[in-house]
């Protein structure tokens, strides 16, 4: 049995009809805290719960399959590109709102940490929580942050864009369809883009391109007061 | 082989981005650097949608999938967040609806003076 867990396909497996499952419960609850990301995760901690598989065992699978997140990323371009006419004519209005998305997220971070009284090492590991997980790795790392701390920041921040991007839309009245797109980017990196893609073509262009826009910033933001 | 062609361009595309994030002065990831890059080539007609077509579009359409392996460490972590899991998630969500407002907020207003002063322009 252990040699059958403990190959990479084991883990390959289990994502897949876990994800399966979780996208055939969103489609027939139609709720969006009924997230197939969710539910997929859910699943998969049950099942190693369960049948006591380690943690390791999954991970020779899962490994693998977060290998495709740098693919995935990169050929988000080809959205970018199919939108080229938006993204030309809203050049500025995206450059000044990641510029200015990314500056209000570092802000806040720093000051609700001070009001919480958090350790630095936390704040610094969670200043970079917007953007695309490697990046914040990167610069947790660099301001002397705990990358564990990063990396479920940034997943948290995402998730939290896909569940919320729709409910943040019609809250704070975001009609047009460039600034919901370049909020989404900005607030939740590649995770809120496919809820962004949903949404609509515009939406899920302007995503994926405030994905690298606001990592830019966010590195020179961090550099210049960090 | 068409597919595997794609799949083999997407990936030597990731190979060269993280090339060229290796040698930049400062830490921008190679994953960024591959998406920057593949639009260079597409809008300077280099590369064809059809070179990356259906595998690319295969990989946008099961991009949430991709997610699980990340979403996982939350879980291994889990010994290093849970003594401030509530002040981890309180920070990040209202961190993440701050900054959401803020962009949405500023490309709206962007827009509206851009458009106002071309709107001058024609007047």
């Amino acid at each position: 049995m252990r040699e059958i867990l403990s190959s990479p396909l084991f883990g390959i497996t289990l994502s897949i009809v876990a994800f399966k499952v979780g996208l055939s419960i969103n489609e027939k609850v139609k709720h969006p805290l009924a997230n197939p990301l969710i539910i997929a995760l859910i699943i998969i901690v049950a099942t190693l719960k369960l049948f006591g598989i380690p943690h390791e065992y999954f991970e020779a699978g899962s490994s693998i399959i977060l290998l495709f997140l740098a693919p995935v990323t990169a050929v988000l371009a080809l959205t970018v590109y199919r939108q080229r006419a938006v993204l030309l004519s809203t050049f500025f209005p995206i450059v000044l709102g990641t510029l200015a998305g990314s500056a209000a997220a570092i802000g806040s971070v720093v000051l609700l940490s001070r009001l919480m009284g958090l350790h630095e090492a936390v704040t610094a590991s969670l200043i970079p929580k917007s953007v695309t997980t490697p990046v914040a790795i990167a610069l947790a790392e660099q301001m002397g942050g705990i990358s564990a701390l990063t990396i479920a920041s940034t997943i948290i921040s995402g998730l939290a864009g896909n569940l919320f991007a729709p409910l943040l839309i019609t809250l704070f009245a975001v009609k047009d369809p460039v600034a919901q797109g370049v909020a989404i980017g900005c607030a939740s990196h590649a995770l809120g883009t496919s809820k962004a893609m949903e949404i609509g073509q515009v939406q899920g262009a302007m995503s994926s391109i405030s994905i690298s826009l606001s990592a830019i910033w966010t590195v020179l933001l961090v550099t210049l007061f960090f | 082989m068409k597919y595997l062609g794609q799949l083999a361009l997407i990936f030597a595309l990731c190979l060269v981005g993280d090339m060229i994030a290796a040698l930049l002065p400062f830490a921008l990831p190679g994953s960024v650097v591959s998406m920057l890059l593949v639009l260079l080539l597409l809008v300077s007609k280099v590369l064809k949608e059809e070179h990356l077509g259906e595998s690319a579009d295969f990989l946008l359409r099961n991009m949430t999938f991709f997610f699980i392996p990340p979403g996982m460490s939350i879980i291994r972590y889990f010994d290093v967040i849970s003594s401030i899991w509530w002040q981890l998630l309180l920070v990040n969500l209202v961190s993440m609806v701050i900054c959401f407002a803020v962009s949405a907020w500023t490309v709206t207003l962007v827009i509206r003076i851009q458009q106002r002063v071309v709107g001058g322009r024609r007047a």
